[in-house]
């Protein structure tokens, strides 16, 4: 028990060198390298933003037992809105022309509010059934906004990022404002989510992940809670889609489509469904393998993105279910040699990490990764 | 103390190989960016977007060969590998200056990834000025981009859509070719007077590009005296289209339909007719490009031999030299692309644009500097592209840097052998985007409703040449 | 133990059920169950597996509702009231499984407890002071349970009799006036059994407590009243002593059922 403690301490002390020398780099990125970079216009900012979308579909999965595949309905909904509410003149949709700022909470609002709504039908299923749910609200509204035209259809709304507010200003020429913004927004969903889940409300989400029977016994309302807790991460995934509209300046119908969906879900295994952080982490894999990594033949199955993406995805979920966060855990319980339940002899770690790979490729259960997953 | 020794220790053997990781790739990063400052000094470089996904994905070749025939012939470029056009093109230099195609853009005709490519190979590869890109909604997001980014140069590779050049019209974009109300211009008035329809039936996909053919269709039939009398729009890429046809009248109340799917949805939907109101009669259905074009030739056309068919901007068989000239050129670079038909828009479009771009930069001596603002302004304003006859052969950009170009309504024909072929029935000369006034910038754009039924006469009404082997005659088309 | 008489028979029964039945299908669990527990009195409900006792519980709780019959709970009907009302009305249970929230700490899990019938269960902010003593009343219930050695530590990684401490531990958290216990002993070793028995002999006079249990030992020390349940219905109902007695209960229970 002892050294289980200075283990954890010790790790705690290196995520935390390590998430701060990451910090201070995104922080000086920009001043440091070339703003116009398309590294801050576009990978790192559309990092910041699918992160939090991916940040939200995390948080309801590790905190409330929920997979919500709705997640990138859910920040689509809320840059389609922005876009008919703010955009003026021969612009598709509504044109509204609002101003910047009232569009923006009006979209965020409005979308909470549809994510509540959402919350409350899928409230009362769980595991499985959940997933379909939430499928099928992604489903229906990619079907809606492509077949209304009144809110723009197929072709979505186009142009949104010329009428940003002030501050976000032209994200052409001044890439490294919106960067800033998408990075201060990232950071306060990821407090959010840490306050949040060591308040009442939190505590017992985890609770309903737990033992919703139990929680019901205890004097709370299940599905009120789900139903909450699923507005909440619509709240965030909102966000999310506001710092996307303002990056991208387009939002369609395709935005939100069945392959965007699975790409949130694949950038949330691939950074890891238990922490939060996996998020942004799997979001940064994901675009840089798609801007880095494209014309890698593999034998036989030729090379595309997806297939890459595709094999780096089977490799994480059959080496580490808890994605690259996971594996980060165990790279931490090999180096500090985590003697709480294990052993620091070299190779000894990666041969179990091998074998319970083998055993989960045959069917099988890998008892002891498990068993000790939950006890760290 | 021995123990938080060893913690340090440990610690460090983590943090060690993490700091060096950073360092190394910040390093890489900072020298790459900082070569490519320094080289960007010498070749201009160029991004050809396409799609290699979706409906339109079996064009990426067909399109990359056109364009870079275009920069073999007129700029010194050779095929890495004439049987691959995407394997890439060596030596190409304008006015002594080297220009380098830095990188295929992969589209899938939706919004997002069009964007997202289009950011790529602006903004990560660098690029100057992209040829492309290949569908209806692809070139709204690019006009929006170029928009917003006025030091870049645009040239649409083949893309039908109106809004790019009609409402949104940045300085920076250029179209040489039609867009799809354009390309069925005159197919209206050929049902009118050659099959008698006076009442028919119209079915589009649900979004830009179905909108803008459908479009050329209505106005043009509905501009000689015919009547719409029902519309009816599938989503994009729906596979069941029964329920879509059942809105259809029977064949018993109209004359005919106009038939505006595209994609894996043509034969889909023909089937659904099928099943619905028995046999397909290719004197009751006239289709846009997408009867002839696109590997709808095998499934589709077999069916519908002697049906009439909107135009792509292209004049399949016609016989003058300028148009076997063009053909001779992309045959030489390219033998065999696009299995031979180089009357394909998918070709003949995207050479256009890159022939243009290659005029437009000789004429200011490959200097790109300022903001290309030189570039843009010695954009050409003609082109001397293979089908066009009337203006001495030259198709002439409007005001909002869009082609003015002939049209050929065609005719699916029996061919050797019993296979289907393509002829050319008519041409409509010089066709503006405008359709002499009818669509303006702030008319409503196309869409379900739009435009409305009404008579008017267009520059071309009652002046069809009718075309016989592929020669134009003086004969009009009554 | 010697049997005390029920206090104050004449007072409102804590617990009354009428007529009670619960259908899964074409199987009646529980038929025609009356019942009346009053309040303080301690009452074990025996009966093989498969008698439908812990249906019955599930009835009582909340977590299943009577498809006949009527439910009063401190004296108001709560026939159709979810399960989380009845639990602020006052009514604790544990589960058979052990039904515990495994990613969470054992404070935690007692803090859910508390938080679940004093309120603020939708609070989406910490109030240290407020917080800090809901924690203290946790601690206080770990202690009575005796788990609190393991406060921070995951549910999820202690052992199968560490669940049931905790188990009760939320139990009594609570403050509850009624306690339904099922099978609190099940899994425990010897040692660990007398605890419990002394625990909830020790048990607050004020709480009426509601038991199934297997090992009669326990449960013969704790009840002063016995319910003998077959086959979803009241076979016998009397005193430890009379329970013993009965010569149906050996052929129905103690004869195979009774281990010890």
């Amino acid at each position: 028990m002892r050294s289980l403690g200075t283990f954890q301490s010790r790790k705690q002390a290196t995520e935390r060198t390590a998430a701060g020398t990451m910090l201070v780099l995104l922080a000086i990125w920009p001043l440091v390298f070339s703003s116009n970079s398309y590294w801050v216009g576009y990978i790192l900012t559309q990092t910041f933003a699918v992160g939090i979308a991916a940040a939200s579909l995390i948080f309801l999965s590790a905190y409330g037992g929920m997979v919500s595949l709705a997640q990138v309905a859910l920040y689509g909904i809320c840059g389609l809105v922005l876009g008919n509410l703010v955009t003026s003149g021969q612009a598709k949709g509504l044109h509204l022309g609002w101003s910047p700022w009232l569009a923006v909470a009006a979209a965020v609002g409005i979308t909470t509010a549809i994510a509540l709504l959402f919350g409350a039908i899928a409230s009362r299923s769980a595991g499985i059934y959940f997933l379909m749910i939430t499928l099928t609200f992604g489903v229906i509204a990619n079907t809606f906004f492509g077949s209304v035209t009144t809110f723009g259809g197929f072709s979505g709304i186009a142009g949104i990022d010329t009428y940003t507010p002030g501050l976000v200003g032209n994200h052409v020429t001044q890439p490294a404002r919106l960067y800033y913004i998408a990075f201060t927004v990232a950071i306060i969903v990821y407090l959010l989510i840490r306050y949040i889940v060591r308040t009442p409300f939190g505590i017992a989400l985890q609770g309903v992940r737990d033992e919703p029977v139990r929680m019901r016994s205890l004097g709370y309302n299940v599905p009120l809670h789900r139903t909450l807790a699923f507005g909440l991460a619509g709240f965030m995934a909102s966000l999310a889609g506001v710092l996307y509209a303002w990056s991208i300046g387009v939002v369609a119908p395709g935005t939100l489509d069945l392959a965007s969906t699975v790409d949130l879900l694949v950038i949330a295994v691939i950074g890891g469904l238990a922490r939060i952080e996996g998020a942004w982490l799997g979001a940064f894999v994901f675009f840089a393998i798609q801007t880095y990594v494209r014309n890698v033949s593999v034998p036989v199955l030729g090379g595309s993105f997806n297939t890459i993406i595709g094999f780096i995805f089977l490799a994480i979920v059959i080496i580490s279910p808890n994605g690259l966060m996971g594996l980060w855990d165990m790279i931490t319980r090999y180096a500090f040699g985590d003697r709480g339940g294990g052993s620091s002899e070299p190779f000894r770690e990666l041969r179990r990490i091998v074998s319970d790979a083998w055993f989960r490729l045959k069917g099988g259960a890998p008892t002891r990764t498990q068993s000790r997953s939950e006890t760290l | 103390m021995e123990g938080s020794r060893l913690n340090r220790l440990r610690t460090w053997k983590l943090l060690l190989p993490l700091a060096v990781g950073v360092v190394a790739i910040s390093a890489v990063s900072a020298t790459s960016l900082a070569a490519r400052s320094a080289r960007s000094a010498t070749p201009i470089k160029i991004a050809i977007m396409t799609d290699c996904k979706g409906a339109f994905g079996g064009a990426t070749e067909v399109d990359i060969g056109g364009a870079q025939a275009a920069f073999a012939q007129f700029a010194g470029g050779k095929p890495v590998n004439p049987k691959k056009p995407s394997a890439g093109m060596t030596g190409i230099t304008i006015s002594g200056r080297p220009v380098k195609i830095v990188g295929y853009g992969c589209g899938n005709d939706t919004v997002p990834l069009a964007i997202s490519e289009t950011k790529r190979l602006m903004e990560q590869l660098g690029a100057d000025i992209m040829v492309g890109p290949l569908s209806g909604d692809e070139a709204v997001t690019v006009a929006h981009y170029a928009q917003s980014h006025p030091k870049k140069t645009f040239v649409i590779g083949t893309a039908g859509s109106q809004d790019p050049t009609l409402q949104i019209a940045p300085k920076n974009l250029f179209r040489y070719h039609g867009d799809g109300a354009q390309w069925n211009a005159g197919i209206g008035e050929i049902a009118y007077k050659k099959l008698h329809w006076r009442k028919a039936a119209i079915i589009m996909d649900d979004y830009s590009f179905g909108w803008t053919s459908a479009a050329g269709m209505i106005a043009d039939f509905c501009g000689v005296g015919g009547k719409i009398v029902k519309r009816v729009f599938p989503p994009l890429n729906t596979t069941d289209y029964s329920s879509y046809v059942q809105q259809l009248p029977p064949p018993s109340k109209v004359d005919g339909y106009f038939w505006v799917v595209g994609g894996t949805g043509t034969g889909a939907s023909l089937k659904a007719y099928e099943q619905a109101f028995g046999k397909v009669s290719p004197k009751k259905f006239i289709g846009n490009l997408f009867f002839a074009f696109l590997g709808n030739f095998q499934e589709v056309a077999p069916r519908l031999i002697g049906a009439y068919v909107g135009g792509f901007g292209t004049g399949p068989g016609l016989n003058t030299k300028q148009a076997k000239g063009y053909e001779a050129i992309v045959a030489k670079w390219y033998p065999g692309l696009n299995g031979g038909n180089y009357a394909d828009g998918f070709v003949y479009n995207y050479y256009n644009a890159a022939w243009a771009l290659i005029r437009g930069l000789k004429a200011v001596h490959g200097d790109i500097s300022g903001g290309q603002a030189k570039l843009q302004a010695h954009m050409p304003r003609t082109n001397r592209s293979g089908y066009q006859v009337s203006n001495n052969g030259l198709v002439k950009l409007d005001s909002n840097r869009q082609a003015i170009q002939d049209q050929y309504p065609l005719q699916i024909t029996k061919g050797p052998g019993g296979k289907p072929g393509l002829a050319i029935t008519g041409w409509v000369p010089n066709v503006d985007q405008s359709f002499g006034g009818f669509f303006t910038k702030n008319s409503p754009p196309p869409g379900r409703s739009q435009p409305p039924c009404v008579k008017h006469k267009f520059p071309w009404t009652g002046k069809i040449h009718a075309v016989k082997n592929g020669v134009i005659t003086k004969q009009i088309i009554k | 133990m010697a049997a005390v008489p029920s206090p104050a028979a004449t007072a409102e029964p804590t617990l009354r059920l009428r007529g009670v039945g619960r259908r899964f299908g074409g199987l009646y669990a529980v038929r025609d169950m009356s019942l009346s527990i009053a309040p303080g009195e301690r009452r074990a409900i025996l009966g093989p597996n498969g008698a439908g006792k812990t249906t019955l519980f599930n009835v009582i709780s909340g977590d299943l509702l009577a498809t006949s019959g009527s439910v009063e709970l401190f004296g108001s009907d709560v026939t159709f009231m979810p399960a989380r009302r009845r639990a602020r009305l006052g009514l604790a249970r544990t589960y058979q499984q052990s039904r515990l929230f495994l990613g969470l700490s054992v404070e935690d899990n007692i803090y859910l407890s508390i938080v679940g019938v004093k309120g603020g269960r939708l609070r989406p902010v910490g109030l240290p002071k407020r917080d800090g003593e809901i924690r203290e009343r946790a601690r206080n219930a770990a202690r009575r349970a005796a788990i609190d050695h393991k406060l921070k530590e995951k549910v999820g990684s202690l052992s199968h009799g560490e669940h049931r401490q905790v188990g009760l531990a939320l139990a009594l958290a609570a403050e509850p006036r009624a306690l339904m216990l099922d099978e609190p002993a099940s899994g425990l070793s010897r040692g660990e059994r007398n605890l419990l028995t002394d625990l909830l002999l020790g048990l607050d006079r004020e709480i009426t407590l509601l038991l199934i249990e297997h090992d009669m030992d326990v449960a013969l020390r704790v009840a002063e009243r016995v319910t003998m349940m077959h086959e979803g219905r009241v076979i016998v109902e009397g005193t430890p002593a009379e329970i013993r007695a009965d010569q149906t209960v050996h052929d129905l229970y103690l004869g195979s059922g009774h281990r010890e």
